[in-house]
């Protein structure tokens, strides 16, 4: 069916119409708004008829080239990536629409548009592939087009964060790689579904699994570096500050969720089913997922206090916003620990749906966030709280699309941060309820501080640029109406979600089992080819 | 920088170098080589002319044509040229990956047939996995060789 492969030659096709047209600037933004929204067609074109829609089949999958799965590369859209899609399309789309507006003209014919389709393109691919290597591969993409974007503006401060982004990326892909290597000589295959059937019935196939724990720990570090989880963290902010504030939007929607996928797939699709003595002092468990359950749990509960403090302390917007972004992910990577560490299935389903959600939520809330940053930074020439206030009283419509940001942010009803927030505070009760109190009682408690440093950067973010008396740039400013009118559509969709959350909810859930249905997934697979061949 | 001993050894060497490069690419669907590799030796060729004759030497020298030596590296007509073989390549090779689509067969499947009586070499295989290789080949070409000029002329 080629409904797996639209949205990607819906982002190739931009790549190529935005090139074609790069000597014309009005016809290349044009054709480079309509490519993204092409793209978001084709996601939702895709999800209808692979997993929404009535009668779809739940999965579906995609042979590239032609060549038999586990030998060629597979393409799975089921629910989980189908999820992920919808996310990344829901930041893709007013980032450009934004961008189009904000980035001056000059740099936007420096290639930006196609880069910025790149991006759109390596993060699809990274979500529906079902080939490690060509995991690997779209990662290596979605570098690509980063890095450029991080070293965008070109000046010494960009061009060292650049340098700093493109070394630990650099790091962390031969860690990739290494593993890559390591699990094809050990398991014998890269395809995820024959890896993940081959592990389940390691003795059939002659294949010792112990070594697979260790390397599925080297792809964590990879995982959680694009993921930007303390103790990888450190790039983020300077990333950020430096990438055009739309690719910031983009960085913290969307790639950062790869990272995050690629640990909810790898882990509970492909490394759930092998058994590996493991005799560690904390948790119980025989699969890999018990090692990733304890450093999970550390890594986000680190992340949440660093991101909440770090953006308290933040004299700049922006820079609020990326150590946001670090704290915000590690709300996301406590539920998937929970979900690992879960003996029920019950408990293991909460756990990953309410990952899902808080990571719908956060690329909503944040996009919205960093666009209305460049916003602000496009009518002011600043980010700087020291140099703004009064934004509430110059332009209401763009403060309070930035107001519903903040408040979704920090989880207050009927918004889709609320419900993320909710559901990951019940995925830890629910733990705490079943297993050992004190370890989950006190994530419950650095949650619920991380909570209450985002009421105080919020607050600091509002009462510093948008309350009080407008400072002397602010009354300078002229706001872009089209800007504000897409943020004003993103705000309505982070209220829609709150709202109609009940089909969100469904959603989420089903992304959720397609994570933990491991039959299902071998099945759609179906990398028997290995066998008769 | 550039020696009598560098100009001699590149005017041996470049066409030696393209003809392997070539082979490379016209071998590399079924046999070690590809579009990737034969556009990286290319490149290695051009390098090589600019290292020893300069970077104007290609519209100076073989193209007779002559240069604003004002114009930013960015406006050089090769350089141009050298971003627009960057599109060129690409389109080919997504439109041969949506050629299948066509035939009702998965985007990127390729397909070959032979050829028989051809004069000379009686049996020829014309694949379609070619014409991909040429469209990589064109991006690899047009990308090192505008970074290379680009950074070398600043």
């Amino acid at each position: 069916m080629n409904v797996v492969v639209a949205p990607m030659l819906a982002a190739l096709g931009a790549i190529l119409a935005t090139l074609v047209t790069r000597s014309r600037p009005r016809l290349q933004h044009a054709a480079s708004v309509l490519g993204g929204v092409a793209y978001a067609g084709a996601v939702a074109w895709a999800v209808r008829a692979a997993v929404l829609g009535a009668g779809a089949p739940g999965a579906v999958t995609y042979q590239l080239g032609n060549w038999p799965a586990p030998f060629g590369i597979t393409l799975v859209l089921d629910g989980l990536s189908a999820f992920m899609l919808v996310v990344a399309a829901a930041v893709a789309v007013p980032a450009i629409a934004v961008s189009v507006r904000f980035v001056d003209r000059a740099n936007q014919q420096v290639f930006y548009h196609p880069l910025f389709h790149l991006l759109v393109l390596g993060v699809t691919g990274a979500f529906l592939t079902g080939d490690l290597f060509n995991l690997f591969v779209w990662f290596e993409v979605m570098l690509m087009a980063s890095f450029v974007f991080v070293a965008f503006y070109g000046n010494a401060q960009h061009t060292a964060a650049a340098f700093r982004y493109l070394v630990l990326n650099v790091v962390g892909s031969v860690t990739f790689l290494v593993a890559v290597g390591g699990l094809y000589a050990t398991v014998g295959t890269l395809n995820m579904a024959d890896m993940s059937r081959r592990l389940a019935e390691a003795g059939a196939y002659g294949i010792d699994p112990l070594p697979v724990t260790g390397l599925a720990t080297l792809l964590l570090a990879t995982f959680a570096l694009k993921a930007g989880l303390v103790p990888f963290q450190f790039w983020v902010p300077g990333a950020y500050r430096a990438a055009p504030l739309p690719i910031a939007a983009m960085l913290a929607g969307a790639t950062k969720k790869v990272g995050i996928y690629a640990i909810i797939r790898l882990y509970f699709t492909v490394f759930a089913g092998a058994t590996v003595p493991l005799n560690l002092p904390v948790v119980a468990g025989t699969t890999p997922l018990a090692l990733l359950a304890p450093v999970l749990l550390v890594m986000g509960v680190a992340s949440v206090l660093m991101g909440g403090f770090g953006a308290v302390a933040s004299p700049s917007m922006e820079e609020l916003l990326a150590y946001s972004s670090i704290g915000q992910v590690g709300f996301i990577a406590v539920p998937v620990a929970i979900a690992a560490a879960a003996d029920s299935a019950a408990l293991r389903r909460v756990g990953l749906l309410a990952a899902l959600v808080y990571a719908l939520h956060h690329a909503l809330a944040k996009g919205l966030l960093f666009l209305s940053a460049a916003t602000v930074r496009g009518a002011t020439g600043t980010n700087r709280f020291a140099d703004l206030g009064g934004l509430g009283r110059q332009s209401p419509f763009l403060s309070s699309a930035v107001f519903v940001g903040f408040l979704s942010l920090i989880g207050i009803p009927p918004l889709s941060g609320f419900f993320g927030k909710f559901l990951v505070l019940d995925a830890v009760t629910s733990r705490a309820a079943t297993g050992p109190g004190v370890g989950a009682v006190a994530v419950l408690v650095v949650l619920l501080v991380g909570a209450l440093l985002t009421i105080v950067y919020a607050s600091r973010a509002w009462v510093g640029g948008f309350w009080g008396a407008r400072s002397e740039r602010v009354r300078a400013a002229t706001v872009d109406p089209v800007q504000v009118a897409v943020l004003v559509a993103v705000a309505a969709l982070v209220v829609a979600v709150g709202l109609g959350f009940e089909p969100v909810a469904e959603f989420a859930g089903a992304a959720a089992d397609a994570a933990l249905d491991r039959g299902a997934y071998i099945e759609a697979v179906a990398p028997a080819g290995g066998e008769s061949a | 920088m550039s020696s009598i001993i560098m100009r001699t050894t590149a005017r041996v060497v470049v066409p030696i170098i393209l003809v392997v490069a070539i082979s490379l690419l016209l071998q590399g669907h079924n046999l070690p080589g590809g579009g990737f590799i034969g556009g990286v030796l290319t490149a290695a060729a051009f390098a090589l002319v600019y290292v020893a004759y300069g970077l104007d030497y290609l519209e100076i020298g073989v193209l007779d044509r002559d240069v604003d030596p004002g114009a930013g590296p960015f406006d050089h007509r090769t350089v141009a040229l050298y971003r627009r073989l960057i599109v060129l390549g690409l389109a080919i090779a997504v439109a041969t990956g949506a050629a299948g689509l066509l035939f009702g067969v998965p985007f990127l499947t390729q397909t070959f047939v032979y050829v028989e009586g051809v004069p000379l070499y009686h049996e020829i295989e014309l694949t379609s996995a070619l014409v991909f290789d040429v469209g990589v080949y064109c991006v690899v070409v047009g990308a090192i060789l505008s970074i290379l000029s680009v950074v070398g002329a600043e």
